[in-house]
């Protein structure tokens, strides 16, 4: 770094001007899509979640902010049962989802992941062609019909906004594609099976600034159609996309409410701490 | 570098300390590493190069043509002694020996027709030498049938001595039954033809005299208990000679049987284990097309008739035993020549070959065995009298009528192999069919060498075969398992465990399979099978029940533990097998599975079977299949499958359609990896198998493989001989056959990973 000049602080890590937009309901007037009631997180003797209450509306996004390490990417695994796939996790509370308890000894795991897709911070595409990625979670199911899968596809390609860039290779492997794509694949695959709840895990984080760009764009398409929950290291990311945002501190919630109070009007003095630049 | 010397200003404590030779050092280390990796990736593939190309050096002369030329050629030594009845040559090929008609024997210099001696057979005066016969070329013993009805014996022979430390070959005429003629027709009538055969009991004559009688003479050896005195018991048999004209004579060495053949072609074989009651076996017409027979001798061993004809044609006939017992004389094979009559034949001392030439000089030598015409020359202008080949079958000598003798050397080293005495199937001698046979030494010369590599390399085939069919499900099936749903605190120990198996020295696995296993299967058959159907079976029933055990119950196992509670149930199928199985031998196959199959099925059983192979070497394999299987299962990217069971695909789904195919490329080798080792495998299948070259696709039964018939049988072949360059050349195939499929299996395996190589 030959940078020897430094910026002087900011007093707002972010730009206020993305927050001013119209109409937004408060949100105890929305309907509730995910409720988490009293979690508990557990990594052997280690607590990584305390008490966390919160209701995230529908077709809304939610994002978390906080500083690495204070349980966001946690929770979010918490609301597709994710997290059941580490050694020595136990959970206690409830998680609501339209006021199903997916934590219920009845609860099919691979159903109730259906309804609540994920996108990974790296892009995961399998191994196989563009078209097998996005028919993968439609072939899982059972479906083999090849008109409705070619529908499928193409929606969920034009859906995720990829369409036009990869409607000529549909046969090529998908690992062929760049970052920004294979992440764009990798939600076209997650909306192909329709779920109601899109959990994104920090997903533009590997991604140069232009792809970025198209996600946060595709983000704020997918929000008419599904809940969408997201992990963001950048605040800039949580303001410019969010409608809700939930900051969460050493495995609290700290503070959750509308993005634009809470990033212009926070509530709690570590909230403000974080926005501000002062620790993370 | 550069900037830190154009601004020294801006030089920093971490710029300072870091020397310029330490900059050096560090390069000229990674420049040493990546040369020392270049060095030794290329001398791994000049190993491999050195060990192709010196097992090709080995087996080349199996390769290349036979070929004979002309050493020199003069006039037959003293010619005015009469004309050749007989050539012959010792083993040196030094000296030759030319008997005559007029009862000379002329030995002289092979190199350039010098006489050396001049022996006078003891024929007595006034009588004729009326017939000639050599009792068998390899003895060196000479009959001549005499005008009175009488016979004389004589033999050749040389006496190698070392004065003065240069060799010496002193030829000699000996008399095994005394200079006194033997007296064959008491009727005195001229003997016409003759043909003897002295043996260690026996001595048999077979004489015709003027008048038309066919006489068998037998001497049979009487030796006094109480002294060194030797008698000789006379048997005399007059034979039936209505059936026609008797042209050629034969008695084998066995003194089983005496060929009897005309020009016309009719072959008559006569039983003489009663040498006073000779009792006609078989009568045939070998002949066709109205050839005639123009010559006829034993093969080296007396078990298979050369009979050439006017049309060129030389063909081989045994008697062969077919499976119901019943003997014929079958024509093995046969050799177009040339289109004249074939006038002599001249069978190899040591190995089923043979000289044959016709009437126009062409001679060939040939090879029964391998079907194989080693070489064609024509020799000579005019036709040709006497020829012989030296007893190493290294030089011929051949006398034209002409009266010049024709000295010839002869480079046919390895003529029993062919293509198709390596890979066909051959009809060898005294077989009652054509056969992949294998068996490549025996204690005497007369031997037909069988040397197909076919049996040896269908058995490693076989064993590999059942070797991964044990393999191959329980490797990959155990490496899913502890790759994807194993708990990682359970595979810490049973990833090395396995592996562990995979260092135990084969051959302790080898002695274990053939000393423990292999009784241990016999004796437990029915158990054995009854094992692998009940033990997947109960783990199944198992797991049925324990899915609808309470879950307070199934809770107190943990994730991914699944596998140990198993042990137990396994171990009580296994058992409840043993237990059960002499009562399903019982019950259903009368009390011994091994008997019942026998008189169901045929099936034999050998305690050493390729089910014993199977077991053991699938055992051997096993580890390394596993541990590369289970490598590339664990090292599929855990993304991929979060990925997918986010999507809501289950586990099984997510290894079916993500897991297994992200790891193909590795499991792929593991399996090949796997082969070739089954393939090249030596001590189990050295010490379990029997090693009985066998071709039966049974699994009772037992094989040889390429790798342990090297083993077994290099020590004791003779270097540079066929044998031991045959066994390089299996060794060859066995270099080949793993090559290429480690080739393929890596071919397979970049595009594999190409395709699915998942970033």
């Amino acid at each position: 770094m030959n940078t020897t000049k430094t910026e002087p602080r900011r007093t707002h890590a972010i730009d206020l001007n993305v927050l001013n937009r119209p109409e937004k309901p408060a949100l105890d007037q929305l309907e509730t899509c995910i409720s988490v009631e009293n979690l508990n997180l557990f990594y052997g003797s280690k607590q990584a979640l305390h008490d966390v209450n919160m209701q995230m509306p529908h077709k809304k996004v939610t994002a978390y902010i906080g500083p690495s390490g204070c349980g966001k990417s946690t929770l979010l695994r918490c609301i597709n049962r994710m997290n059941d796939l580490v050694d020595g996790v136990s959970i206690q509370g409830k998680i609501l989802l339209d006021g199903e308890d997916i934590y219920d000894k009845n609860v099919n795991v691979a159903a109730l992941r259906r309804r609540v897709g994920m996108v990974f911070q790296k892009p995961n595409p399998f191994p196989k062609t563009i078209y097998e990625n996005v028919a993968y979670g439609l072939r899982i199911q059972g479906i083999n019909d090849r008109r409705i899968l070619d529908e499928i596809v193409e929606n969920s390609l034009r859906g995720a906004a990829l369409w036009d860039e990869v409607k000529n290779r549909l046969n090529d492997n998908a690992l062929g594609l760049s970052g920004g794509q294979q992440q764009r694949l990798v939600i076209a695959r997650a909306i192909a099976i329709e779920p109601e709840v899109i959990l994104l895990d920090e997903p533009a984080s590997a991604l140069d600034p232009i792809s970025t760009l198209k996600i946060e764009e595709l983000i704020d398409e997918l929000k008419e159609k599904y809940t969408i929950v997201i992990v963001t290291h950048n605040m800039q990311q949580a303001a410019r996309v969010s409608d809700f945002t939930a900051f969460m501190y050493m495995g609290e919630l700290i503070e959750f409410g509308e993005t634009s109070t809470l990033f212009t009007n926070p509530a709690k003095k570590q909230t403000e701490d974080y926005i501000t630049g002062r620790y993370g | 570098m550069s900037d830190t010397q154009s601004s020294p200003d801006k030089s920093t404590l971490l710029q300072l300390s870091s020397s310029d030779a330490y900059q050096r050092w560090r390069l000229l280390k990674d420049k040493l590493v990546a040369q020392a990796v270049v060095i030794g990736g290329l001398s791994i593939i000049a190993a491999i190069l050195v060990i192709f190309f010196y097992l090709l050096y080995v087996v080349y002369p199996l390769l290349i043509a036979s070929h004979a030329e002309s050493v020199s050629s003069y006039a037959a030594p003293e010619p005015a002694m009469g004309s050749t009845v007989l050539l012959s040559m010792e083993e040196q090929n030094e000296i030759g020996v030319r008997f005559t008609d007029t009862g000379k024997a002329i030995f002289f210099s092979v190199a350039d027709g010098r006489v050396i001696k001049v022996d006078n057979l003891p024929v007595p005066d006034g009588l004729q030498i009326s017939s000639f016969s050599h009792g068998g070329v390899d003895q060196g013993v000479i009959g001549l049938g005499l005008s009175d009805g009488r016979a004389l014996v004589v033999r050749h022979d040389y006496k190698v001595s070392y004065p003065d430390n240069k060799r010496l070959i002193t030829p000699s005429i000996q008399y095994p039954l005394g200079t006194d003629p033997l007296v064959l027709d008491a009727n005195h009538q001229a003997i016409t033809q003759l043909t003897l055969k002295l043996g260690d009991k026996n001595n048999s004559f077979l004489a015709k005299t003027a008048d038309n009688r066919l006489l068998l003479i037998t001497l049979s050896k009487k030796q006094s208990l109480f002294d060194d005195d030797v008698s000789w018991d006379r048997t005399d048999a007059l034979l039936d000679m209505t059936s026609g004209d008797v042209d050629f004579m034969l008695i084998d060495k066995e003194f089983r049987n005496a060929y009897l053949a005309n020009h016309s072609g009719d072959l008559t074989v006569l039983d003489i284990n009663d040498k006073a009651q000779p009792v006609i076996k078989h009568k045939l017409n070998v002949m066709n097309r109205g050839a005639r027979i123009s010559s006829m001798e034993f093969l080296n061993g007396d078990l298979s008739l050369l009979i050439g004809d006017s049309s060129g044609e030389l063909g081989q006939w045994t008697i062969v035993r077919d499976k119901q017992n019943h003997h014929s004389v079958q024509k093995l094979r046969s050799f177009k020549v040339s289109d004249a009559p074939l006038i002599t034949i001249n069978p190899e001392q040591r190995r089923k070959g043979l000289l044959v030439a016709d009437a126009n000089g062409v001679i060939g030598i040939y090879n029964t065995t391998a079907e194989r015409e080693a070489i064609k020359e024509k020799i000579g202008s005019s036709k040709p009298l006497a020829a012989t080949l030296s007893p190493r079958a290294n030089a011929l000598l051949l006398q034209t009528e002409d009266g010049q003798i024709h000295h010839w050397k002869v480079d046919n080293e390895h003529p029993e192999i062919s293509w198709k005495s390596l890979w066909g199937k051959v009809w060898y001698e005294s077989y009652a069919e054509p056969a992949y046979i294998w068996q490549s030494s025996a204690a005497s010369n007369d031997f037909e060498p069988k040397m197909s590599l076919t049996p040896l390399l269908f058995g490693t085939l076989k064993a590999s075969f059942y070797a991964m069919l044990v393999a191959i499900p329980l490797a990959l099936c155990g490496a899913v398992y502890t790759g994807y749903f194993m708990a990682p605190s359970v595979r810490q120990y049973i990833k090395p465990g396995i592996e562990i198996m995979g260092a135990l020295p084969t051959v302790i696995l080898g002695f274990l399979a053939g000393l423990w296993l292999a009784p241990f299967v016999e004796i437990h058959l029915t158990g054995i099978f009854t094992l692998l159907m009940l033990v997947p079976l109960g783990v199944m029933i198992f797991a049925y029940f324990w899915q609808s055990l309470p879950k307070v119950w199934r809770n107190h196992v943990p994730e991914g533990w699944h596998a140990i509670v198993l042990v137990p149930v396994v171990m009580f199928f296994t058992w409840l097998s043993f237990v059960i199985g002499p009562y399903i031998d019982t019950l259903c196959f009368g009390g011994d599975l091994r008997i019942w199959m026998r008189e169901e099925f045929g099936l034999g059983y050998d305690q050493r079977n390729t089910l014993v192979v199977g077991l053991a070497m699938g055992f051997a394999v096993i580890p390394m299949v596993f541990s590369i299987a289970e490598d590339a299962i664990f090292s599929v990217p855990k993304h991929l499958t979060t990925g997918s069971l986010a999507l809501g695909a289950t586990p099984w789904q997510t290894l079916a359609k993500v897991v297994i195919l992200t790891a193909s490329p590795g499991i792929f080798s593991a399996v090949m990896i796997g082969l070739g080792r089954a393939v090249g495998e030596t001590m189990i299948v050295l010490m379990a198998t029997g090693n009985t070259p066998v071709m039966d696709i049974s699994i009772f039964q037992g094989l040889r493989t390429l790798s342990a018939n090297i083993a077994v049988e290099m020590p004791e072949s003779e270097v540079d001989s066929t044998h031991y360059r045959v066994l390089f050349l299996a060794a060859l195939v066995l270099f080949m056959f793993t090559f290429i499929v480690n080739s393929l299996a890596e071919l397979v395996r970049q595009n594999l990973r190409q395709k699915y190589s998942s970033l």
